[in-house]
């Protein structure tokens, strides 16, 4: 029962939708038919469809009568007007049909393919479907004869440039709300409306009188909507320009057959905002992947890490039980049987280290970007050196001058810090003589990425080790694992950063990470 | 099997692992010694040591198949098993190429450590015994005159009495002599017991 009502109220909304716009459009009209410039109600209608089920088509062709009669007082008598009508709702839900087949209609246009097979069914669909119309007007004998062809390309057009220009936008509304409310509410979004404004002025204002020589001033505000926020910029975009120069259009008198070049060329922007918001789209969704796969890849390194690190303590352990067994074999209970005990419960306390160590990375998961503050993530990962710094008489200095927000897992990175710290405690820790000496800094490298410079007064490093430096196991040092530079790569490269080891007489690790930027949270 | 006096040297910079090992082998009844890295193990290596290396891979400065490679240039022969913690094809397979007897992972399973470890000592007594022979047979070689030796080599070779004459010039008589005198000197009874030490002892030639 509830399903019913909900549904006669769906069917009510959408037959007062469509019939509104219809109305709205029904500019230029030819003869007195539905055969205007453009006609974005279709578009309604194929996403009522694709959203709602092949029902649509029974409100569809009531709001299509409706319109014959609200807004065009029934030019033609009403059993051919529901013949004409019919054979619309047909052909258009054919169409309706052949998207929900041969296109994805879940993610809306996710790719160039489907970008291309959704224009091309509209294209043909709505020839068909035109050239069947027509047709059927010049069998009632309700067009002059001389008229068709003309009457058949205005048709096919307004419905062609309406369902392009209006239906990724409708379409999005409908199944895709949040991603047109993210980006409405932006400074961008507000930028490229204006100068849409500006550009629909100049174009129709300075050249308006007759060739519209500034018309391709108009690619510019939609290949920016386009460009940075994908096909949901490029939907919106391209809706405000066409529903501008139908205003334009209607402001300044303009006759029909300039209406219908002008619909030509907005068909025209429209796709070439749309292409470019698909490839735009792939391309994020490309490096959201790639992103992942190196989590992916870090947290290969961590669990690789733990086997390894784990195998040492599991070694002694099984030998100590080993032992334990052949020392009571011999029949021994006393002392020796304790102390290997004892060792084999430091050993399996040692192996307990290695997880809580470990657990940390595995905590989190995935990387989980946050912004986060450089200055005070560089504090909290250099806290625990402090007291190392006293004691080994090394001076640890850090200037977070220039440092900035970041996008970053904190954990992670403090990882990362924690890791160079060591290694560079370790390295003056070598050095033969002289003041020992670590330094932090942050340096701004351009505009999207920060430098931190890790430097050591310790020797740096042979061309040889620079080399191997970050693979795996490949370890200078008796106790560890060879693993720690490898990880910190690893999810440096994860937040999209770099790290770097530099040649000099000195050692100098060089980490470069991308800055927060407001777009990115996204992703 | 005479692995009375063989040892057991670990080589592993891990001082847990090396401990327990330790413990478990010296309790099973060998003897064993500790060396926490590549360098004190060269630095006191002594030629008769004998028994069998067990050489952890991964450690700093130099690690466990360069130290098997080192050993190998240096003429020790005492058999080698590789334990390592992050088993990889290319590591195993170096070193196999440098002669080890196995390639153990960790954790190390203590049955396969043991047979390791026996056929190890096979290998080494192996080593030993033909060592062995060859040095007897050199010190027997060794007391032959110049002539006896030329004698002897033409005996190998399959030369009877007179020919060998020939090619010495000197009377079948003198031939016979130096040959019995010869054979007593190797203490062998007959020509095929000749030919066998000959080949154990010029195994190299």
């Amino acid at each position: 029962m509830n399903s019913q009502i909900t549904r006669f109220f769906q069917w009510t909304a959408f037959v007062t939708a469509y019939v509104a716009l219809d109305w709205a459009s029904y500019l230029h009209a030819l003869h007195g038919f539905n055969i205007t410039p453009w006609n974005p109600s279709l578009a309604l209608g194929l996403v009522c469809s694709l959203r709602y089920g092949r029902l649509t088509a029974i409100p569809w062709l009531l709001a299509l009568l409706l319109g014959e009669i609200v807004v065009r007082d029934l030019p033609a008598p009403i059993l051919i007007t529901i013949a004409l009508s019919a054979t619309l709702v047909a052909g258009y839900s054919t169409i309706a049909e052949l998207l929900r087949r041969l296109v994805n209609t879940e993610n809306i246009l996710p790719d160039q393919k489907n970008l291309l097979l959704w224009l091309a069914v509209v294209i043909v669909g709505t020839l068909i479907t035109s050239s069947l119309y027509i047709s059927l007007l010049l069998v009632f004998d309700l067009l002059p004869t001389g008229d068709g062809i003309v009457a058949l390309e205005r048709f096919w057009i307004g419905d062609c440039v309406g369902i392009i220009v209006t239906m990724p936008f409708l379409w999005m509304l409908f199944q895709h709300r949040n991603r047109i409310y993210d980006i409405l509410f932006r400074w961008e979004t507000t930028g490229y409306g204006i100068l849409a404004v500006i550009m629909l002025c100049v174009a129709f204002g300075l050249g308006g009188n007759g060739e519209f020589q500034y018309f391709y001033l108009l690619f510019i505000p939609i290949v920016w909507a386009a460009a940075r926020q994908g096909m949901a910029g490029a939907a919106v975009a391209a809706f405000v320009l066409q529903a501008g120069i139908m205003a334009a259009v209607q402001w300044l008198n303009l006759v029909a057959v300039t209406a219908f070049e002008l619909q030509m060329l907005g068909a025209v922007l429209a796709f070439v905002g749309l292409f470019i918001g698909v490839v735009i789209d792939e391309k994020q969704r490309l490096s959201a992947e790639l992103r992942q796969t190196l989590r992916l890849v870090a947290a290969g390194e961590m669990a690789g890490a733990l086997a390894h690190e784990l195998n040492q303590p599991l070694t002694a352990l099984s030998a100590y039980g080993m032992a334990c067994e052949q020392l009571l074999e011999q029949g021994e209970t006393g002392e020796r049987l304790r102390e290997t005990i004892r060792r084999m419960i430091s050993e399996s306390f040692r192996a307990a280290d290695v997880v809580r160590r470990l657990r940390d990375f595995f905590r989190t998961g995935a990387t989980q970007l946050e912004a986060v503050n450089l200055g005070e993530l560089l504090a909290s990962a250099s806290a625990p050196f402090i007291n190392k710094a006293q004691q080994q008489g090394v001076s640890l200095t850090i200037d977070t001058s220039s440092a900035c927000t970041i996008l970053a897992d904190r954990l992670q990175l403090e990882v990362v810090f924690r890791n160079l710290l060591s290694n560079a405690f370790d390295a003056v820790a070598d050095q033969p003589s002289g003041p020992r000496k670590i330094h932090i800094s942050t340096h701004s490298a351009s505009k999207k990425n920060i430098c931190i410079y890790i430097k050591d007064s310790g020797l740096g490093l042979s061309g040889e080790k620079a080399g191997r430096l970050f693979e795996a196991f490949q370890s200078s040092k008796s106790s560890g694992l060879g693993l720690g530079l490898a990880i910190s790569r690893a999810i440096v490269e994860a937040h999209g950063g770099q790290l770097l080891a530099e040649m000099t007489n000195h050692g100098l690790f060089k980490l470069t990470l991308p800055i927060a930027e407001k777009d990115e949270y996204a992703i | 099997m005479q692995s009375s006096g063989y040892s057991i040297f670990i080589v592993e910079d891990d001082q847990s692992v090396r401990d327990a090992l330790g413990l478990l082998l010296g309790l099973k009844g060998y003897p064993v010694t500790l060396f926490a890295d590549a360098e004190s193990f060269l630095n006191a290596y002594g030629q008769e040591w004998c028994g069998c290396l067990l050489i952890d891979i991964r450690m700093p400065k130099m690690d466990g198949l360069a130290l098997q490679k080192r050993l190998l240039e240096i003429g020790c022969r005492i058999p080698v098993i590789i334990m390592t913690g992050h088993g990889d094809v290319v590591s195993a397979r170096e070193a196999f190429r440098s002669q080890a007897v196995d390639f153990l992972e960790k954790p190390i399973d203590h049955t396969k450590l043991m047979k390791a470890i026996e056929e190890a000592f096979i290998r080494q007594t192996d080593v030993q015994s033909k060592e062995n022979q060859r040095t007897k047979i050199d010190h027997l070689l060794g007391k032959l005159t110049p002539r006896e030796k030329e004698v002897m080599e033409l005996v190998v070779e399959g030369q009877h009495n007179r020919e060998i004459a020939e090619t010495l010039s000197i009377s079948a008589r003198t031939v016979e002599v130096h040959k019995a005198r010869m054979m007593m000197k190797l203490q062998v009874e007959s020509i095929p017991d000749l030919i066998r030490l000959c080949l154990v002892g010029y195994g190299k030639n």
